[in-house]
C-alpha cells in the first residue's frame, strides 16, 4: 500500500530501505559528517498545511535513526537541504539530479558544499533507494 | 554539446558590468546612482603599498571613501574575512569596492554576507542558503583569470577544519563588475600568463561540463577566441590597452560560463596541485589543459573541435577527433609560448607522489561535472605523469 510523503511512515521505510541497501553500505562507509535534514515548504496547493522536515542520522554507511522533526531542528543539523513539493518530487522520480538542483538553486543547502559533492555516489543511491519505497504523493 | 528537447538551466550572473579605459574614473558616479555614501575599499597590501592602484580608486569615490581593509591575503581564509568584516562595519560601509584578483573578490563577499547576516562569515556556509540581497558589492578586477566578478561563489578556507568551503547565492554576484584595462598593465608576464590560462581553462571545461548549456557555450567559445588573440600580445607588450582590455572581457566572460557551467578534472587536478605543493593555481590549469583534453578525447571530440574553430583552426574537412586533437596541439603551444614551461617536478612533485595527488583529485568537487566519470586514479595520475 502506497505510503504519504511526507509521513512518519515514510520517513521509517526510507530508513529501512538505506539499511537494506549494499550499495549505500559501501558508497557512505567513510561518510562521518553527521545528520542530513531535509525541509519541505508548506504548499497548500498541493496538500502540505505545514512546513515539514525530516532527519536521517546517516554515519559510515548506516541510518541510525531517522524521524520526523521541526523545521528548526532540521536546520541545526550539520547539513540541511530545503526544496519545494514539487522539486522534492522531482528528485524522487530521478527528473532532477539533486547535484544540478542545488547549484541552480532548486534545492538550498546550509552546510559545506565541498563535502556533499565528494560524496556525490551515495547521493546517488540515496536518491535511488526513495524509488524503491511505494510512495503516494499529496497531489496525486 | 548537442542538447536534448529536455534542456533546462538556470543562467545567472553580476547584474552589470562596466568597461573602457580609465573607466575607474566613473566609480565616485556608480556609487552614487546605487544611492550609497560610505565606500570600503577590500584589497591585499602589496596592491596597497607597492602600487597605485588603490589610490585610483580612492579619488574619484572622494567623500564616499570610507576606508581601505588592505589585509586581503592568498586563499581567504575565514579569519581573514572576519577581521574585514569587523573592519567595514567599524567604518560604517554600505557598499563593498574590491579591489585585486579572485582572493580579494571573494574575500568581499564573504564581507558582503557577514555585514548583512551578521555572526561569523562560517556560520553562513552553503548554497543558495542566502534569503537577502547582500551588502552592495563593486568589483574591480586587477587581473584577466579568475573571472570572480561574474560569479556568485566564495571559496573560504577554514582553517580550524582544514577545508575548504563555499557560500553560494545568486545574492552574492557583484552588483556592478568594473573592467578598466589601465588596471592590468602592471601585471608580470608570468601572472599574465598563468591567470589567461586560468580562464582559458573555465572556458575550454565548461564547453564539456555535464551542466553545459547554450548561453555558457556562447560566452565560452567567444573567450577562447579572444585569449588565443589577446594573450601572446599581452605578454609581448604589457602596454597594450587593447590588448589587455580584451583579456579582461574573455576572463569575465569565461568567469560568466563557469559559474553556471562549472570546471571538471583539469581544475580538481589544478587544485590538488595548488594545495599540496603550492604550484600557481593557473600555471597547473594551464600546463594540464592540453592533456586533459586528449583524455576526454573519445566522449568530446565534437565540443574540442568547435574549440579548435574558435581558436581559428580551418578545420574544415577534419574529423572531429582530429579537429579536436589540433586544438589541444593548439593549446599546448600557446602554454608554451606564454613561457608556462614549469613542470611538476620543478615543485618537488615525484612520481611516487602521483598515486596520492589523484586519490585527493577524485574527492575535490569539480570532477563530478567530467564529461565521463573518473573514478581511476592512476588515469589521473596518467595525465599528471604527462607533465612531470
Amino acid at each position: 500500500m502506497p505510503i504519504d510523503f511526507p509521513s512518519e511512515e515514510w520517513t521509517a521505510a526510507y530508513q529501512n530501505a538505506i539499511n537494506q541497501s549494499p550499495d549505500y553500505q559501501e558508497a557512505g562507509k567513510t561518510w562521518t559528517h553527521g545528520a542530513i535534514a531535509f525541509v519541505v515548504p508548506k504548499e497548500p496547493a498541493v496538500g502540505l498545511e505545514d512546513d515539514t522536515a525530516f532527519i536521517l542520522d546517516l554515519h559510515q554507511g548506516e541510518c541510525r535513526k531517522a524521524w520526523l522533526s521541526t523545521v528548526d531542528e532540521a536546520k541545526q543539523q550539520p547539513f540541511c537541504i530545503t526544496g519545494s513539493y514539487s522539486q522534492w518530487k522531482a528528485v524522487m522520480r530521478k527528473e532532477l539530479d539533486p547535484i544540478k538542483g542545488m547549484m541552480q538553486g532548486k534545492l538550498k543547502l546550509k552546510g559545506n558544499l565541498p563535502v556533499i559533492v565528494r560524496f556525490v555516489k551515495a547521493a546517488q543511491v540515496l536518491v535511488e533507494l526513495t524509488g524503491t519505497i511505494d510512495t503516494k504523493f499529496l497531489d496525486e | 554539446m548537442s542538447y536534448d528537447a529536455d534542456l533546462n538551466f538556470v543562467y545567472a550572473h553580476t547584474h552589470k558590468v562596466a568597461f573602457g579605459v580609465n573607466v575607474v574614473k566613473d566609480l565616485g558616479t556608480f556609487v552614487g546612482e546605487m544611492g550609497l555614501k560610505k565606500a570600503v575599499v577590500i584589497t591585499d597590501s602589496f596592491l596597497a603599498e607597492k602600487t597605485d592602484l588603490l589610490e585610483r580608486v580612492k579619488k574619484p569615490l572622494g567623500p564616499l571613501f570610507a576606508g581601505a581593509f588592505t589585509g586581503v591575503i592568498p586563499d581567504p581564509t575565514a579569519p581573514s574575512v572576519d577581521e574585514g568584516a569587523a573592519y567595514a562595519k567599524e567604518q560604517g560601509a554600505d557598499v563593498l569596492i574590491s579591489l585585486g584578483g579572485g582572493s580579494a573578490i571573494d574575500t568581499a563577499k564573504g564581507i558582503a554576507v557577514v555585514l548583512k547576516e551578521g555572526g561569523k562569515v562560517l556560520d553562513h556556509e552553503g548554497y543558495h542558503a542566502l534569503e537577502h540581497p547582500q551588502t552592495p558589492h563593486i568589483a574591480i578586477p586587477t587581473t584577466a583569470g579568475t573571472g570572480s566578478e561574474m560569479t556568485m561563489v566564495t571559496v573560504i578556507k577554514d582553517p580550524e577544519r582544514k577545508q575548504k568551503t563555499f557560500i553560494g547565492s545568486y545574492f552574492l554576484h557583484p552588483n556592478l563588475a568594473i573592467l578598466d584595462p589601465t588596471l592590468t598593465t602592471g601585471l608580470p608576464p608570468k601572472l599574465t600568463a598563468a591567470t589567461g590560462m586560468d580562464a582559458m581553462s573555465h572556458a575550454v571545461e565548461c564547453l564539456i561540463s555535464s551542466l553545459g548549456q547554450p548561453l555558457s557555450d556562447a560566452y565560452a567559445l567567444e573567450a577562447i577566441r579572444l585569449i588565443t588573440k589577446y594573450l601572446p600580445t599581452c605578454l609581448e607588450k604589457p602596454d597594450d590597452l587593447l590588448a589587455r582590455g580584451q583579456m579582461l572581457i574573455a576572463a569575465n566572460m569565461a568567469g560568466s560560463a563557469f559559474s553556471n557551467a562549472m570546471v571538471s578534472l583539469n581544475h580538481a587536478m589544478a587544485h590538488t596541485l595548488g594545495a599540496r605543493h603550492g604550484i600557481h593555481h593557473g600555471t597547473a590549469n594551464g600546463i594540464l589543459l592540453p592533456h586533459t583534453m586528449r583524455f576526454f578525447m573519445d566522449v568530446s571530440a565534437v565540443e574540442f573541435a568547435r574549440v579548435a574553430v574558435a581558436m581559428g583552426i580551418d578545420t574544415a574537412g577534419m574529423s572531429a577527433e582530429d579537429a579536436g586533437n589540433r586544438a589541444a596541439d593548439k593549446i599546448e603551444q600557446l602554454v608554451k609560448d606564454t613561457g608556462l614551461t614549469d613542470r611538476l617536478q620543478d615543485y618537488n612533485v615525484t612520481e611516487e607522489d602521483l598515486p596520492v595527488l589523484a586519490d585527493v583529485a577524485t574527492t575535490d568537487g569539480c570532477i563530478i561535472y567530467s564529461p565521463k566519470p573518473v573514478f581511476d586514479t592512476e588515469e589521473i595520475a596518467g595525465i599528471m605523469r604527462k607533465v612531470m
